[in-house]
């Protein structure tokens, strides 16, 4: 139906992606590729251009400087074939409050130029995919937000779209609701939907194939989890338990092969080499600080490590 | 070919529908739409009255006589009457009033400076156009109390002590009894629709761009003139139950004729809703902000209306700068439209003017709106 991408199994592929506004530069020489099939996620803080980027990927923003693929289309020259081909939920929750869950669908199906009878039959799909059955006849305003949530990916699904864009799915969403929905995704990505997601959840991250990481306009890390966690937290993390031990960082810092050591939780994490140090030196070092150490184990680096450490390096990219 | 034209139809169609449900599920839309011309022309209707000068005067002059013309002068003299076309007889009277050529003509009969100087009673015609927005009854006097003033003069000046009195007599005609009511509500009703109609689409597209499901409509195939002609379609048919509650108010209520065609009238309407809620969608489309465009929309629409239609003041008594804008305001052509089909029952003959002129200016707006749709996020 469409015409091949330049490369047939990169389902978007951007190069050097820039959209300033005056003098900021929201989206700053971004580059990268997602492929076919794969949940990509696209990670960063509030501002750090995110959503500046996705719009730009879903042809409604065009871009100040590069350009990119989007399902074999140039979001620069053919901004309206990568709105037939790709689905796109947006931050804000964009739904029609006052139709019901049916005319909400029975919409997006008509603004996508989909006939009636093919579109009954896709609505049944949509409604049995996303659980949707009993709310049918339901005003969407009245729905609690993980309902509306999975609605609206429904709508942004009634075309087939090659590719999925949700800019913050589940923000503001109980965690049930939130779990439902990745499991959702999942089951889209599973049969050949390409997803592209950006999510400030950390632990809703872990389910992306990949990530790329984004601060300040600028693209700083992109790989799988685990990789990013090789990279950017490296050795081993010790999660302690205590008193006093957050007044006893600093004399912890002073051991040398300890890359880390910051609060978290209702403990700290203390990161280092395993080549240099090892779990007694830390805790004595706690100790000496003026910490009673109540307890002590390994733990697994989480992307959350990963988003602070990165941040925490600065702007040394530029 | 077939597929992009039945997509078109698809699209409209699914916008269209929801617009309606919207527009159904939403009281204060429905109150804004019929609840407010009714208040509206209840409080106008019943609440307002006029003065008026400068009534364009047409003469029929069969003396052509030193005599007659002084008494045009005199009419004229007066500042209530500016002088219009001269027409060779009274049969052209009419048409010339069907047209607005003029609102009033003076007829003065072959004869008069003999029969003055005969010292003979003098019959002079005044006619009016009592379907204009002018006070007849007034006007009525005015001319009454030049021909008394004529009449002195030219006692004065023959020497006669004796001479008879000048006697005008004045035909209204297509509003023989001069009721304000008649020629008001007309000019009324095109204030109330163009005030609300634009209101009504004003609020639309903003409030899509405030609810950020114009980001989400955007990132459909949805083209721009889909948007614009599926948000007006549904506005339209509120629109055309807005006009038929409106003349039936001012039938029935006002008593206001309906002389001429109906079906020319529903076409008038429609084309001047047609630019009404398209000028609404252009100020929707322009502030994206319910606040601003509310504002927008009521200045566009209310003070031009009823200022520069002729609704409540003459066109023909305007400074040129004002008539020349008036000649843009669309309710101007409405008004005129509906006072000729409705009280002088007009035909197409005398209507097309302001048929060309509705269409024209509905033709712009939509246009100027799909062209001003931005369908990317700044």
């Amino acid at each position: 139906m469409n015409p091949p991408a330049t490369a047939p199994d990169h389902a978007i592929v951007v190069e050097d992606l820039s959209r300033h506004y005056g003098p900021f530069r929201a989206v700053d020489r971004v580059s990268f590729h997602v492929e076919r099939g794969e949940i990509f996620g696209w990670l960063g803080a509030n501002g750090a251009g995110k959503s500046t980027t996705i719009r730009m990927l879903c042809g409604l923003l065009q871009p100040t400087s590069g350009d990119a693929t989007v399902a074999g289309h140039r979001i620069s020259r053919d901004p309206e074939g990568v709105k037939r081909s790709i689905g796109y939920m947006s931050q804000k929750f964009s739904l029609y409050l006052d139709l019901t869950v049916e005319a909400n669908m029975e919409f997006f199906g008509g603004a996508y130029g989909i006939p009636r009878r093919p579109l009954r039959h896709r609505m049944e799909e949509i409604v049995g995919l996303t659980g949707l059955a009993e709310y049918r006849g339901a005003t969407t305003g009245q729905l609690p937000g993980g309902i509306r949530q999975r609605l609206a990916l429904g709508c942004a699904m009634l075309h087939r779209p090659e590719i999925l864009f949700l800019d913050e799915p589940t923000a503001g969403v109980d965690p049930v609701s939130r779990r439902d929905f990745w499991r959702l995704i999942r089951r889209l990505a599973g049969e050949g939907t390409t997803v592209f997601v950006t999510t400030h959840y950390m632990d809703e991250a872990e389910y992306c194939a990949r990530i790329g990481l984004m601060v300040d306009g600028h693209l700083v890390a992109l790989d799988d989890p685990a990789g990013l966690k090789r990279v950017h937290v490296p050795g081993r993390v010790l999660d302690v338990r205590g008193e006093g031990l957050v007044a006893a960082l600093p004399t912890a810092r002073e051991v040398p092969g300890v890359m880390a050591a910051e609060p978290f939780g209702a403990g700290v994490h203390v990161r280092f080499d395993t080549g240099t140090c090892d779990d007694a030196r830390v805790l004595g070092a706690l100790r000496e600080g003026g910490a009673r150490v109540a307890g002590a184990e390994p733990v697994e680096a989480t992307l959350e490590d990963v988003f602070l450490a990165v941040v925490a390096r600065g702007k040394e990219w530029e | 070919m077939r597929q992009p034209v039945a997509r078109f139809f698809i699209r409209v169609g699914a916008l269209a529908a929801k617009e309606a449900t919207h527009i159904r599920r939403d009281p204060r839309v429905l109150y804004l739409a019929l609840g407010m011309p009714v208040v509206m022309l209840l409080l106008f209707g019943f609440g307002v009255s006029f003065d008026i000068d400068r009534i364009p005067l047409a003469v029929v002059d069969r003396d052509q006589s030193e005599a007659s013309r002084r008494l045009v002068a005199d009419f004229v003299a007066s500042g209530d009457f500016v002088q219009g076309a001269s027409l060779a007889s009274e049969a052209e009277i009419e048409p010339l009033l069907r047209r607005g050529g003029a609102a009033a003509a003076l007829v003065i009969p072959k004869g008069l400076s003999r029969d003055l100087a005969r010292g003979e009673d003098v019959p002079v015609q005044v006619v009016f156009d009592g379907s204009d927005g002018m006070s007849t009854t007034q006007a009525l006097a005015r001319a009454d109390a030049i021909a008394q003033a004529a009449t002195m003069r030219i006692r004065r000046e023959g020497g006669l002590s004796a001479a008879p009195p000048l006697r005008v007599s004045a035909w209204t005609r297509f509003n023989p009894t001069g009721r304000s009511a008649i020629y008001l509500v007309p000019g009324l009703m095109a204030y109330v629709l163009a005030m609300v109609s634009v209101l009504l689409t004003a609020l639309t597209v903003a409030r899509e761009w405030e609810r950020g499901s114009m980001e989400q409509l955007f990132a459909t195939p949805v083209g721009r003139l889909e948007i614009v002609v599926g948000k007006l379609l549904p506005y339209l048919g509120l629109g055309c139950l807005q006009v038929l509650l409106v003349l039936a108010m001012g039938a029935w209520v006002f008593d206001v004729p309906m002389r001429g065609s109906l079906f020319l009238l529903g076409v008038v309407a429609v084309l001047f809703m047609l630019g009404m809620l398209g000028q609404g969608l252009l100020v929707s489309v322009v502030t994206r902000n319910q606040m601003v465009a509310t504002q927008g929309a009521m200045m566009s629409s209310m003070l031009p209306s009823m200022l520069l239609s002729g609704f409540l003041f003459p066109i023909e008594n305007m400074p040129l700068p004002l008539r020349t804008v008036s000649a843009a305001i669309p309710a101007r052509y409405f008004v005129h439209a509906l006072r000729g089909i409705l009280l002088k029952g007009n035909g197409i003959a005398e209507i097309w003017p302001d048929l060309l002129a509705l269409s024209g200016f509905a033709a712009l707006v939509v246009v100027v709106s799909t062209v001003r749709f931005q369908r990317r996020l700044a």
